[in-house]
């Protein structure tokens, strides 16, 4: 009987560690394909706190969380074409964008969610995803609970990763993707269109980010607040460095990060005075650097034209 | 110099010159629409941020106090950039040497104040050459990318910071978490009292103009560059290619340890949990915003400084939100990359 | 190209620079104008338009009170008390009001004082103790204006128009622990950042739950920002798997995520500083109310008679009755039993007569 504690605990923090992961998760799957596709995007902070307020302003006022994930989706293909403009159509430096792109996103979440929702008066909160067990697989013991009791934008990234891989590894459209990010050159000369492909790359990164911001709003806080996001743009970028540019590798870097970061809530939870609590905050950051240098046996290299616009 | 000659280089210079002032007004065009859909009046707001931040010299020495710690953190990360090292870190670096400036002028408070100034900056600038060092060893001995690393080690000297002033550097158990005051010898010298301006904004031009010298008029410069434009190819050339990753990041990770000094010894003397609000990410737009040359920074750095400065005011006296004001930063950064674009087709049209 | 670019435009910062460090300060805009080019109208009316307000100021005797708030005053918990306390002295006193939010860098306190008492603010409220050093330095500058701060003890005789306000959040939290302990298995107390207002209402609440039962279970958290929902509702529900029943969030924005962890995994919980109880109907139990407005507006009043004199700091807690006060939910799943409420009425008797100190370590 002594081992339900630990069983508990174990449940707890797995469960916990995929919720943690999933904003992220939503955000590096899709910045894989923009530096496949040799775009470097550092603009997701910002792209994922549009998303997160478009998608809350949207199913706010409409009271409908699937309208608020169709407007987070929308608002990011608008800032994915923005941003492909920039630096596909007009060749600028990619990260000069996407530094202006986190100013921007902070600048204009802040301005209007000011102005038509914090000084309305108005009670702010939605009705978010409810997590839901799925029938019989929720049954199971230990796993049926960490597994099969989320919300469906939890489940979703199931479907996400696999489909993401697919279509990067085993499609036209995907190698094509990687042929620019590579060689645009060579990919220029057998007659792929390489800004086309980057502008995919790009929209397709962009999208899932707001997705990402969108699912801290719709599926897990019920209202946007200045800021929500806290990182975890940045974040998603060292998960797609550390997930060696594939979308498996992004998820098992994401679950790695969400492990940790539910296990230092956990620890401090649990009273631990032995370690200041600063100390169990900064680990998953310490804990991604360690990994990344023990990857370094399997080094993998880098799109090559990665933040190199092509002429 | 002929005359002839003169006047080409006269009116390219011109001509490279006007598309980022252009590049400011419509930035606070595009803010404008903002305000007005946002239901503010933007000659109103506007005019604030002009009062704020150039109503008098009081106001006017403000904005350079802002644009001091930008400054700094821009020219440094500037260098990285020129090396094509992405550091995402000065933030963090910031930190580092606030809390090294801050232990030298709390626990070495008893030395004179000619040696302890100077040793207050030294150590900043080690603090946050080293913990950008870090990164660049990290990617030099293990191949890590220090775009990861960087972001990391931001997060690792915020709560390091967050442990010391909460615990062992306390000021007073239960009290609001702050060190004490660094030592009165350390604080640096205002030189237009009744304003705050301090030498720290003379430092950071001097930091600044040595680093364009070093930069573009020394071998040292030249190979760092070289490593920037393509490694491999340096590498063949006998450059020492992580030598230079390690030094760029030492000189952009000083200069944001510097940045962190001169914040502690002129502005707050002690450190807080939340010494910066962002300068680390500031300082990224403000190098880039000017193709990182070094002199650039200067100007870019003044302009985000006013931007911020003048903002407050704004908040004040119009209430209009200063979170706007990163709108306006991001907007600045976007047409002045759509105006950089036109100029460079202009020109390689011409020649 | 671009190096000359670049010398250019270090020649016109040198000399904007110059010119406005120059004694005549009105030629600080005329220099600096190239930035803003296209609103060349503006700069030229704006000191025109500014000069009538500064030459009313003194005449005019409109009392303007004004807030540094250290975050957005819309968060629904701190810096939203500042806020109200501002606007009802707009209400009562005809004040006009004005807030800063400070960036979170000390260089920006000072300015924002001085921008505030040389528009002849003469009530300034700096909302937390970190502005304590920059009140202090302009203080002097202005002995007629009176500055405050939020969550200080501060008085020096010798800088008597600073004067430190101290709400006790420590005393209603007291209150809470003591009924969570009664009526639970554990309680998670969650906080943004550790600093007093956090951490004095911890100290309160682990004092009053060890009162009713020394070996209830509290434990901390800190989450390291005030922004990130989703990891204060992890940490809310991490502490009902560990079996907590009580949650206690403190920690701005992030609160609402402590809302949503009680409300989903249905289990009881207390709101600070404002009644929340639409945010988790079943789940909250009781509301600490701060109406920091009661207090101020009365001092503020005395700011504007001119006869304010203060002799010390100033401390509010439960015996302030219309300042610090706490409300009951009746609907909420498990409501507050009516013989635990009449204890609550002898505990708060003690702590108003300060036989209970809250704040013992």
């Amino acid at each position: 009987m002594d081992l339900l504690p630990g069983i508990l605990f174990l449940q707890s923090i797995l469960a916990a560690t995929w919720r943690m992961a999933t904003p992220i998760l939503y955000a590096a799957v899709g910045e894989v394909f923009t530096e496949r596709s040799g775009v470097l995007n550092i603009g997701l902070e910002g792209v994922m706190l549009i998303g997160a307020f478009a998608g809350y302003s949207v199913a706010f006022e409409s009271g409908n969380l699937v309208l608020g994930l169709l407007a987070a989706i929308l608002s990011g293909i608008l800032s994915g074409l923005i941003f492909a403009l920039f630096t596909v159509t007009i060749k600028a430096n990619q990260i000069v964008v996407g530094a202006a792109f986190n100013m921007i996103g902070a600048g204009i979440t802040g301005v209007l969610y000011r102005v038509f929702y914090a000084e309305s008066g108005k009670v702010l909160s939605l009705k978010t995803f409810q997590p839901f067990q799925i029938p019989f697989l929720g049954d199971i013991p230990f796993l049926g609970e960490v597994l099969f009791n989320q919300n469906i934008m939890v489940y979703a990234t199931l479907l996400v990763v696999p489909l993401a891989s697919f279509i990067l590894y085993k499609t036209a459209f995907g190698l094509s993707i990687q042929a620019v990010g590579e060689h645009p050159k060579a990919a220029d000369t057998v007659g792929i269109n390489v800004p086309r492909m980057r502008y995919f790359g790009i929209l397709i990164g962009t999208t899932m980010a707001s997705i990402g911001g969108a699912f801290l709003v719709l599926a897990y806080a019920d209202q946007f607040v200045e800021g929500i996001v806290t990182g975890r743009g940045f974040i998603a970028l060292a998960v797609v460095v550390f997930g060696s540019w594939s979308p498996w590798g992004a998820m098992g870097a994401s679950l790695l990060f969400g492990v940790f970061y539910a296990l230092q809530l956990r620890i401090q939870a649990m009273g631990s005075v032995l370690i200041p609590y600063q100390f169990l905050q900064a680990l998953p950051y310490v804990v991604t650097i360690i990994f990344l240098i023990g990857l370094t046996k399997r080094r993998v290299q880098s799109p090559k034209a990665l933040g190199v616009p092509y002429k | 110099m002929d005359w002839a000659n003169l006047r080409t280089r006269l009116t390219k210079m011109l001509r490279s010159v006007w598309s980022p002032f252009a590049a400011i007004p419509i930035a606070l065009l595009l803010g404008a629409l903002v305000l007005l859909a946002a239901g503010y009046n933007p000659i109103t707001a506007y005019e604030a941020m002009w009062q704020g931040a150039f109503k008098d010299r009081t106001a006017f020495t403000e904005v350079l106090i802002k644009a001091t710690p930008l400054m700094f953190i821009g020219v440094g990360l500037a260098v990285a950039f020129k090396c094509s090292i992405w550091n995402i870190g000065a933030e963090g670096q910031f930190y580092a040497g606030a809390v090294m400036a801050t232990v030298t002028g709390i626990y070495l408070g008893d030395l004179p104040r000619l040696i302890l100034i100077p040793l207050v900056l030294i150590m900043g600038t080690a603090g946050g050459a080293l913990w950008g060092m870090l990164a660049a060893y990290l990617k030099n001995r293990f191949g890590a990318s220090e775009v990861v690393t960087t972001i990391m080690l931001n997060y690792v000297a915020i709560y390091i910071t967050g442990y010391l002033v909460t615990g062992p550097m306390i000021e007073t158990k239960g009290l609001f978490p702050q060190t004490p005051k660094i030592s009165e010898a350390a604080w640096l010298p205002r030189f237009l009292p009744p304003t705050r301006l301090h030498i720290g904004f003379i430092i950071a031009v001097l930091v600044a103009v040595l680093l364009y010298i070093l930069i573009f008029k020394t071998s040292i410069g030249y190979t760092i560059r070289a490593v920037g434009i393509n490694p491999i190819a340096a590498r063949y050339a006998g450059i020492n290619v992580k030598r230079n990753i390690l030094l760029a990041m030492g000189i952009s990770g000083g200069a944001a340890g510097l940045a962190g000094a001169v914040e502690v010894s002129a502005i707050s003397y002690r450190l807080y949990q939340l010494i910066s609000p962002g300068f680390g990410f500031d300082g990224i737009a403000v190098a880039l915003l000017v193709n990182n040359n070094p002199l650039g920074v200067i100007f870019s750095s003044f302009l985000f400084g006013a931007l911020r400065s003048g903002a407050e005011v704004m908040m004040m006296t119009a209430k209009v939100p200063s979170v706007l004001v990163s709108l306006i930063q991001g907007f600045v950064i976007l047409s002045v990359v759509a105006f950089g674009v036109y100029r460079v087709t202009t020109v390689e049209k011409e020649e | 190209m671009k190096r000359r670019l670049f010398t250019v435009l270090m020649a016109v910062t040198i000399v904007s620079l110059l010119a406005a460090c120059a004694p005549a300060a009105t030629q600080a805009p005329a220099a600096a104008e190239p930035t803003k080019a296209p609103a060349a109208a503006e700069p030229t009316k704006a000191p025109a338009a500014a000069e009538p307000t500064k030459a009313e100021a003194p005449k005019e005797t409109a009392f303007k009170a004004g807030l540094l708030a250290p975050g957005p005053v819309n968060d629904g918990g701190w810096n939203q008390t500042a806020y109200e306390a501002l606007k009802k002295m707009e209400a009562d006193l005809g004040a006009e009001i004005s807030y800063v939010e400070t960036e979170q860098s000390p260089a920006a306190f000072e300015k924002a004082f001085r921008d505030f008492a040389s528009q002849g603010y003469t009530f300034i409220l700096g909302h937390g103790n970190e502005y304590t050093d920059a009140a202090l330095t302009v203080a002097p500058e202005y002995p007629n204006t009176f500055f405050f701060l939020s969550s200080s003890r501060q008085w020096d005789p010798k800088v008597p128009n600073v004067v430190g306000l101290n709400s006790d959040s420590s005393q209603p939290c007291y209150v809470f622990g003591y009924i969570a302990a009664k009526m639970g298995k554990g309680a998670g107390l969650i906080g943004g950042m550790e600093i007093p207002p956090i951490s004095e209402s911890f100290t309160g609440f682990i004092n009053g739950a060890k009162a009713a039962d020394p070996n209830f279970p509290v434990k901390e958290t800190y989450l390291g920002n005030w922004t990130d929902t989703a990891a204060a509702k992890e940490a809310g529900i991490s502490y009902v798997d560990g079996g907590a029943d009580f949650l206690l969030g403190n920690a701005d924005f992030a609160t609402n995520g402590v809302f949503q962890a009680m409300a989903e995994k249905n289990v009881n919980g207390f709101s600070l500083f404002g009644d929340n109880t639409d945010k988790a109907p079943k789940s909250i139990v009781a509301n600490y109310i701060l109406d920091y407005g009661e207090g101020l507006v009365e001092l503020a009043a005395q700011v504007k008679a001119g006869t304010f004199k203060p002799t010390s700091n100033y401390e509010f807690g439960l015996k302030d009755s219309k300042v610090i006060w706490f409300t009951y939910n009746d609907n909420a799943a498990n409501p507050v039993p009516a013989d635990l409420r009449k204890e609550v009425e002898d505990l708060v008797k003690k702590i108003e007569s300060g036989e209970i100190n809250t704040l013992a370590k």
